[in-house]
């Protein structure tokens, strides 16, 4: 399995676009800003120097503002601006003189200044009487993205996404259709589940890119209005009048996403949530969904019970949610303390990371701010037939790990080290002996590798055996072999083959 | 005149193989020919059944927390 789609971040992304293509995107101000925001620091101080400086900068002059031990961020802030195009040569065209991307630098400009934005921040539209409160719309985004999550984790009872959602989710291999003809989670849709809120949604944007580039859907058009969103203000109403025509259906997808909210009445007005504007900020003030989705329980009783109703696990707790929601503000949600009986406790009162953890745990117990559960190799078992893997367990278990385990891990570290300076042993977080079975049941699955195939068999002589044997060997359909006895094993596949090979060549003789 | 014949090869280890074995003494037209310590071929019928009973057979092996308690 790979991590891949993860890794390909929205830069990487724009980067790849064609320059005529970024040349496009770069004439909306509002992507722009929103391009600034992604780049890294260095890139933005470098950026700031030049907007309003026409001239030809020195590329020697970029380096002597750095200081000797920051060569490899200036580096990486000169490479990641010239793979955007955003640097290009100066216009005197002397080595190592370069100058900002004009189109760039002129909408960048009006970005700041506030000159011609050309409706690319929104349209704000002032009504008193419509006024939508932001505890609303992170309400409606925490349920939209949560019921995507629940979804994919196989939450019963919970409301089934959109069919556009379903297809992203398909189209993604978050998900595949199983035998039946339901969808189930794939892996990689185990690894997305782990990763945060923003992360999470740019994964699924940029599905929706390629699957947009497959609709003839233009991509300009699609990361305009993506980066749009993320510019706009919480709590506004904004009109949709000069939307594109491919804008205004990506706006009906980016309801179902839960990044826009829209009144059923009038849907020529659309409020951005918090998901939306969390799109370019750096700051991961909301950790996760569920977090946020924790926030909005503690913040109002009348929501918790809409919430939990979703999970059939629930077992009349409704009342408590408010009490739990203070108890636990300290601990980060979802804290798991796993212990060497293969006993695991679970802080959380998140439908959402409860589903999770159901995954690969045989859950016991349900209490007000925690639940219990045990690991057993029938656990592991369906977890890993169901293709997550060992490690996959163990890394979330490491990274959801209760404060107090980290710091049972440090003190018997440091007592190791007390005993004997040169013990090489890392920081053991989860009791060893869990982490090992856990890898070992994983092998278990392993123990037999069957292929199906042919044996070959009865040669007369050496020469006939190794004529085919080596033959089979050449065009890879080779699985096992005996010298001695002269037998051998050929896949499936190859079979045909190698008795073609055979007649050919042992009628002749 | 050489001859092919249809099967499945299993690879596994030896201590998996006499498991293997066993099974094969108790029910019989498993194993169709032995090929080497960590080599067989079976019927290819029956490999889900092979596999179903290793998973019986390592399960009895295995410490389960769940069966201490609460037995329903």
């Amino acid at each position: 399995m790979s991590s891949a789609p993860f890794k390909a971040t929205v830069n990487e992304y724009l980067e790849d676009l064609p320059p005529q293509v970024q040349s496009r995107l770069y004439t909306s101000p509002a992507t722009c800003l929103a391009i600034y925001r992604l780049l890294p620091k260095l890139a933005k101080f470098f950026i700031m120097s030049m907007v309003f400086n026409e001239n030809d900068v020195s590329l020697r002059d970029l380096d002597r503002w750095v200081q000797s031990n920051g060569k490899f961020q200036l580096n990486e802030a000169i490479k990641s601006m010239k793979s955007l195009h955003l640097l290009i040569e100066g216009r005197s065209e002397q080595p190592f003189m370069i100058n900002l991307n004009s189109i760039f630098r002129s909408s960048f400009r009006n970005a700041l200044t506030g000159g011609e934005v050309n409706n690319s921040f929104g349209n704000v539209v002032e009504n008193e009487h419509e006024v939508v409160l932001p505890e609303m719309l992170d309400q409606y985004a925490a349920n939209k993205w949560e019921s995507i999550l629940h979804f994919m984790v196989g939450t019963p009872l919970t409301q089934t996404p959109s069919r556009n959602v379903l297809s992203l989710l398909q189209h993604s291999k978050l998900m595949e259709e199983n035998n039946t003809g339901e969808l189930q989670i794939t892996n990689e849709g185990f690894q997305f589940l782990l990763q945060d809120a923003n992360a999470q949604i740019w994964t699924l944007l940029l599905q929706y890119l390629r699957l947009a580039e497959t609709l003839q859907m233009d991509p300009v058009d699609v990361l305009n209005f993506i980066f749009m969103l993320g510019a706009l203000e919480l709590g506004k109403a904004y009109s949709d009048s000069h939307l594109s025509d491919t804008q205004k259906i990506m706006l009906q997808d980016m309801r179902d996403y839960g990044l826009v909210f829209q009144k059923a009445s009038n849907t020529s007005k659309f409020y951005p949530t918090r998901l939306a504007a969390m799109l370019t900020s750096d700051s991961m003030s909301i950790r996760s969904a569920s977090s946020a989705m924790n926030t909005v329980l503690s913040q109002g009783t009348s929501s918790n019970s809409k919430a939990d109703d979703t999970t059939a696990a629930s077992d009349g707790r409704e009342q408590d949610g408010t009490q739990v929601g203070i108890a636990a503000r300290n601990i980060p949600d979802g804290a798991v303390v796993l212990e060497t009986n293969f006993k695991i406790y679970s802080y959380s009162n998140s439908p959402l990371q409860i589903a999770i953890l159901s995954l690969f745990v045989h859950l016991k117990a349900r209490f007000s701010n925690m639940v219990t559960g045990q690991i057993t190799r029938e656990s592991i078992r369906r977890a890993l037939l169901n293709g997550i893997t060992a490690d996959q367990i163990i890394a979330y278990m490491e990274t959801h790990a209760h404060p107090q385990m980290r710091r049972l891990a440090e003190q018997t570290l440091d007592k190791k080290l007390e005993l004997d300076p040169n013990c090489k042993e890392g920081l053991q977080i989860l009791p060893p002996t869990v982490v090992d079975q856990v890898k070992l049941w994983q092998l278990e699955l392993d123990r037999i590798i069957n292929y199906d195939g042919y044996l070959f068999t009865d040669f007369d002589n050496s020469q006939e055996y190794s004529l085919l044997c080596d033959y089979s060997n050449d065009i890879g359909v080779l699985l096992w072999k005996d010298d001695k006895k002269r037998r051998f094993f050929v896949s499936q596949e190859g079979n045909a083959q190698v008795i073609d090979y055979a007649k050919r060549k042992l009628k002749k003789k | 005149m050489p001859r092919a014949r249809k099967g499945a090869l299993i690879q596994c280890d030896p201590s998996i193989r006499a498991l293997i074995l066993q099974m094969d003494t108790d029910r019989n037209n498993i194993i169709l020919e032995e090929l080497d310590d960590t080599h067989l071929l079976v019927d290819p019928a029956k490999v889900e059944f092979i596999k179903a009973e290793l998973n019986r057979l390592m399960s009895q092996n295995i410490y389960d927390a769940m069966d201490e308690e609460e037995e329903p």
